[in-house]
């Protein structure tokens, strides 16, 4: 029973991870750049959703809206930063993503003071037994949150003219850009669609752990990274996977490693020993 | 004759601009680092305000010697890394007359070793590391080592509340490391069974697992160490899954911000600590009015714990009658002052010798629950 309810747990945890690595990865597979500011955007979403809860009283709304400015931010980000130094090498990206990330953080500090913010009726905080497994409606939330938004992802991909052109860009840009894609377009709906999931997952952890803080980002920014190299960099459903797997494992490891490895190791430890034996990631195609 | 009557005025007149530059430009300075930025901004923020609060108040009562306390204060972000290059400019460029440490252990244990060397004298106000003050003989702490609190929890838990099976919840840094030690070592002594013991680190929010588990434990009681940004949500989270043992934590969790965060959870929560909110003590009563009424915000333990830091120096710095360092290091030795966390005096190794303040949560704040003033069990390192 315990193991099972662990695996409920580590479920939950996995499912945030999702929404966060998904994002990550779609950026990833489209301009190739490892975008740590991202979790900043994660950290945005909190903030969001704790304001807009705090000012409305509706839990509903303040995920909406959490969304949709998460996904415009992301979009400004992309426009204002990344498009016009995509010419440059790869770490000239990444060094802008890491100072990106580390002036959110202070931003939110800045404005929002260093103590964080706290739900004044924190939604969601009711019990529901499925099972056997006793779980917040907040965690049944976001379990079901994470497969909805995944669901409708994966239909839009491979169903929709928007999804293909978005495929197409990702495989061979050069060759979409020819038969017409806007690949420009393709980018704003993907930075828009990553960061308002980023978006989704910091109002959900901000329900978890009843509070936001500006440096909420910092363990999401490095172990999405590990996520979606463990999922094969650029593969969404890779992605998903390894996040589910990775929540799943730490949630074991609390228990039984907890004194020899910490949480956070662990997801490391299970990242190079996927590298000795998979170099490509646990689900990426040889040679891809 | 107009003539020279000008030239007196003159020579007079710059005469009191060089008297009135002396008196204004001296000041005795008290240097002071704290994290203002970075994860523990929080706990910085209040400690420095504690620390200013005591400043202007003594300031009021005529600084010392007629001559104002200033008090020159960095951002060391709680890390070791910049609080030696703190300490270096406070002594070298401010030329501090004494030093406070109103931060975590890892950035006070480091910066300890600057100013022993150069022999200004050094209050850590609530870093926790045993070797802090083991650096030297000019480092002073005003709060409990981690083991004291530690001690003081099982006589509450195994004693006091009569609970004898409890699980312990530990923070994996110095802080919640050195509070598991106190509390095994007198455990048993209380007869104390411990169930199990959990470790987490403090970027960690979610318990869900360690949850799920001690629920399977059963315990009657849970010895929880963190800080109220990690105790909150791991105390809501406890009773969310309808665990009703009682939950003992220790100063980390004195903030109103702890019961902000776990909200209705946070009640019936007990705590170890060093300020009593309902102290008949005028001491501890006005300094937490003047500090609601200056900051706007609730008194605790950090802010509590600089201002009673400051105020030592102070009246070292008075009984010294001197800047001369190793004259005020003596007086801080020999000091017994009552302050906002008791009364205060120290051991040979600048430990401070205090009673533990114990806090319960009841309608939405700390409340008095009780005391432990039991000196042979308090007795802190003295080597």
């Amino acid at each position: 029973m315990l193991a099972f309810e662990l695996f409920v747990q580590g479920l939950v945890q996995g499912s945030i991870y999702a929404l966060i690595a998904v994002g990550l990865t779609l950026v990833y597979g489209l301009l190739r750049i490892l975008h740590v500011a991202h979790a900043g955007l994660f950290t945005l979403g909190g903030y969001c959703g704790v304001l807009v809860a705090n000012a409305t009283g509706s839990f509903l709304l303040a995920l909406l809206v959490a969304m949709v400015v998460v996904g415009l931010a992301g979009m400004a980000m992309y426009r204002l930063c990344y498009q016009p130094i995509l010419d440059k090498p790869p770490y000239v990206a990444l060094i802008l993503s890491i100072g990106l990330f580390i002036a959110m953080e202070e931003l939110f500090r800045l404005i929002f003071g260093p103590y964080g913010l706290t739900f004044d009726a924190p939604a969601l905080q009711g019990r529901l037994e499925i099972l056997g497994i006793n779980l917040k409606h907040a965690e049944w939330a976001t379990m079901a949150g994470a497969v909805i938004v995944l669901g409708v992802l994966a239909l839009l991909a491979s169903r929709t003219r928007l999804g293909i052109a978005w495929r197409a860009t990702v495989t061979v840009p050069q060759m979409a850009e020819s038969f017409g894609i806007n690949i420009i377009q393709v980018r704003y709906v993907n930075f828009f669609i990553g960061s308002a999931l980023a978006g989704a997952a910091g109002v959900m952890v901000a329900l978890a752990n009843l509070q936001v803080e500006p440096t909420m980002g910092s363990v999401p920014s490095y172990k999405a990274l590990a996520i979606i190299v463990l999922g094969g960099l650029g593969n969404v459903r890779g992605t998903l996977i390894a996040a589910l797997a990775l929540g799943v494992i730490e949630s074991y490891g609390t228990i039984y490693l907890g004194k020899i490895l910490e949480r956070d190791a662990i997801a490391f430890a299970f990242l190079i020993v996927v590298l000795m034996v998979r170099p490509h990631g646990l689900f990426a195609k040889a040679g891809g | 004759m107009k003539f020279r009557a000008a030239k007196i005025a003159a020579i007079a007149l710059a005469g009191v601009i060089v008297a009135a530059g002396s008196s204004f430009a001296e000041t005795v300075k008290i240097g002071f680092n704290a994290p203002l930025t970075g994860f523990a901004a929080a706990d910085g923020k209040s400690a420095l305000n504690g620390a200013l609060l005591a400043v202007e108040q003594a300031n009021a009562k005529g600084g010392i010697k007629g001559v104002k306390i200033e008090l020159v204060y960095y951002d060391d972000g709680a890390s070791p890394k910049n609080s030696v290059p703190v300490a270096n400019k406070l002594i070298e460029k401010d030329q501090v007359v004494v030093g406070i440490s109103g931060s975590y252990s890892g950035a006070t244990r480091a910066a300890a070793g600057v100013y022993q060397k150069a022999g200004v004298p050094y209050i850590s106000a609530y870093a926790i590391h045993p070797d802090i003050t083991r650096t030297g003989n000019y480092v002073f702490r005003t709060s409990f080592v981690g083991e004291v609190q530690g001690r003081a929890g099982a006589k509450l838990i195994g004693a006091m509340l009569g609970k004898k099976r409890v699980v312990m919840i530990t923070l994996k840094n110095d802080f919640g490391k050195s509070l598991a030690a106190g509390f095994k070592e007198k455990a048993a002594a209380y007869g104390i069974t411990i169930v199990n013991e959990y470790e987490y680190s403090i970027k960690d929010r979610q318990f869900g697992p360690i949850v799920a588990k001690v629920k399977a434990d059963k315990p009657t009681a849970i010895y929880a160490s963190g800080y109220f940004f990690t105790a909150g949500p791991l105390v809501s989270q406890l009773r969310a899954a309808g665990i009703t043992a009682v939950i003992v934590g220790q100063e980390g969790y004195d903030s109103e911000k702890f019961i902000k965060i776990a909200g209705k959870a946070s009640e019936g929560v007990i705590i170890t600590t060093s300020l009593d909110r309902d102290s008949k003590s005028p001491e501890t009563a006005n300094f937490i009015a003047a500090f609601e009424k200056k900051t706007g915000a609730k008194a605790d333990m950090v802010a509590a714990s600089a201002h009673t830091a400051v105020k030592v120096m102070v009246a070292a710095m008075r009984q010294a009658g001197t800047t001369d360092r190793a004259a005020i290091r003596d007086a801080i030795a020999k000091i017994r002052i009552t302050a906002s966390t008791g009364v205060i005096s120290f051991n040979a190794l600048g430990e401070v010798r205090k009673d533990v303040q114990v806090q319960v949560v009841r309608g939405g704040a700390f409340r008095h629950h009780s005391v432990i003033s039991d000196a042979k069990l308090l007795a802190p390192p003295s080597k």
